[in-house]
């Protein structure tokens, strides 16, 4: 069952992709598929390239994807193991929602990070207090990490 | 920023989230071995052995109860029970009667309608619907309880009939947002509640999922209500309330199994 429905959001995203991600199985192995987004304009990500993992459960649809980063992000809720905080990839999940959704929320956390409930709580402190100083580290990390 | 310090704070966070998952798949998995998704029929009175001698409020109410109830069928406690039930007992209820199910039919092709226009992926809701229907149709000719055991304890074809039965519920609310608003606290919008509250799996349902799914599919269920409240009798409570129900569901705080009348 998880599989028709894999097949059938591969099929979706070639066919309407996403502004600004692209998604696809990295080898044979439907379950596993790579990610990137590019960081959106107006944000301090602008101009980087962010690769992500995505491994589907085998109760796919009925158990959300599990996405990370790989690519080093200066956020306030990712962490530097890659980590996501997103409400619709933990309780929040439904079965109706699809990676090509999922894209598009974590790439609206990139332009409005959620400060209120962080994963990286130093990270969400200067956001609040300093967002000066968010806006230069961010570009610095994206930089060095997510520049070729 | 101090990176070392950040780096080591998320792995402890990690490892605790890791932990608390891993300790949920276990009770989950736990549950599962222990409790098919609908249980066979069984006594009504056997819930007696549920509670002890002293507790008389349960077995005086389970007592009263047996007189007009007989039978019963368990449900797994994972929070999507009331819509297993309620999707086991429909399903029971039409079952052999093919104008039942075209009626069923229909209605599940125009809800897959108005879910796209509130905004959702066709080819997700069609692929929970196209099961709804499809399960459906093996049931229209034939009275076959075991056939419908069968697709009920088989997850993969029960757990798309739940999801579908949740999808009903969102469209319901979000289509008649203006009625039901008055009714949901700390949520911003009927979207909202809907994605909160409805469709995810294992959220547990409230009267308003109840109200939403019998309106959305004009079908009467009474909820008897067996709680320590200090009544002699369980509490009958119809959905429509003026309706006549022949499905019943009994609820008990926190969980829904499926009660059959005499």
């Amino acid at each position: 069952m998880a599989l028709k429905r894999i097949n059938k959001e591969l099929q979706d995203l070639e066919r309407d992709p996403p502004a600004n991600c692209s998604a696809g199985p990295v080898s044979d192995d439907l379950f596993q598929w790579q990610a990137t987004i590019m960081g959106p304009p107006d944000s301090p990500y602008q101009g980087g390239v962010f690769f992500l993992t995505i491994h589907f459960p085998t109760d796919y649809p009925f158990k959300p994807p599990k996405i990370a980063f790989t690519t080093r992000i200066y956020h306030p809720n990712i962490n530097s193991n890659g980590s996501i905080c997103l409400d619709i990839l933990r309780s929040q999940w439904s079965p109706a929602l699809t990676i090509s959704k999922v894209l598009l929320s974590i790439c609206s956390l990139l332009c409005d990070p959620n400060p209120d409930d962080p994963l990286v709580p130093e990270i969400a402190r200067i956001y609040k207090t300093d967002k000066n100083l968010y806006n230069k580290n961010a570009k610095e990390w994206t930089s060095k990490y997510a520049m070729a | 920023m101090n990176e070392q310090t950040t780096q080591e704070f998320d792995f402890k966070d990690e490892m605790i989230d890791e932990k608390i998952t891993a300790q949920q798949e276990a009770i989950e998995n736990e549950i599962a071995r222990e409790q098919k998704l609908i249980s066979d029929l069984i006594k009504l009175d056997s819930l007696l052995d549920e509670y002890s001698l002293e507790d008389t409020i349960y077995r005086s109410k389970i007592i009263e109860l047996s007189a007009n109830f007989s039978l019963v069928r368990k449900t797994r406690g994972d929070g999507n029970c009331f819509f297993r039930a309620f999707g086991f007992r429909y399903f029971e209820a039409i079952m052999g009667k093919p104008d039942e199910v075209k009626r069923l039919k229909d209605l599940a092709n125009k809800i897959c309608t108005d879910l796209n226009q509130l905004g959702y992926n066709s080819f997700t809701v069609d692929d929970f619907k196209d099961v709804f229907v499809e399960e459906l149709e093996r049931l229209a000719d034939k009275s076959d309880v075991k056939l419908l055991e069968e697709i009920f304890n088989n997850p993969g074809s029960s757990d798309y009939i739940v999801v579908f039965l949740r999808l009903i519920v969102s469209a319901y609310l979000q289509k008649n947002a203006d009625f039901f608003l008055a009714f949901i606290e700390t949520y911003q919008s009927m979207k909202e509640f809907c994605s909160h509250e409805v469709e995810p799996m294992y959220k547990e349902s409230d009267h308003i999922h109840i109200i939403a799914l019998t309106n959305a599919l004009n079908v009467s269920v009474g909820i008897i209500y067996l709680d320590r409240t200090d009544q002699t009798e369980a509490t009958p409570h119809n959905f429509p309330e003026d309706s006549n129900p022949n499905i019943f569901i009994l609820y008990r705080p926190g969980h829904y199994d499926i009660i059959y009348k005499n």
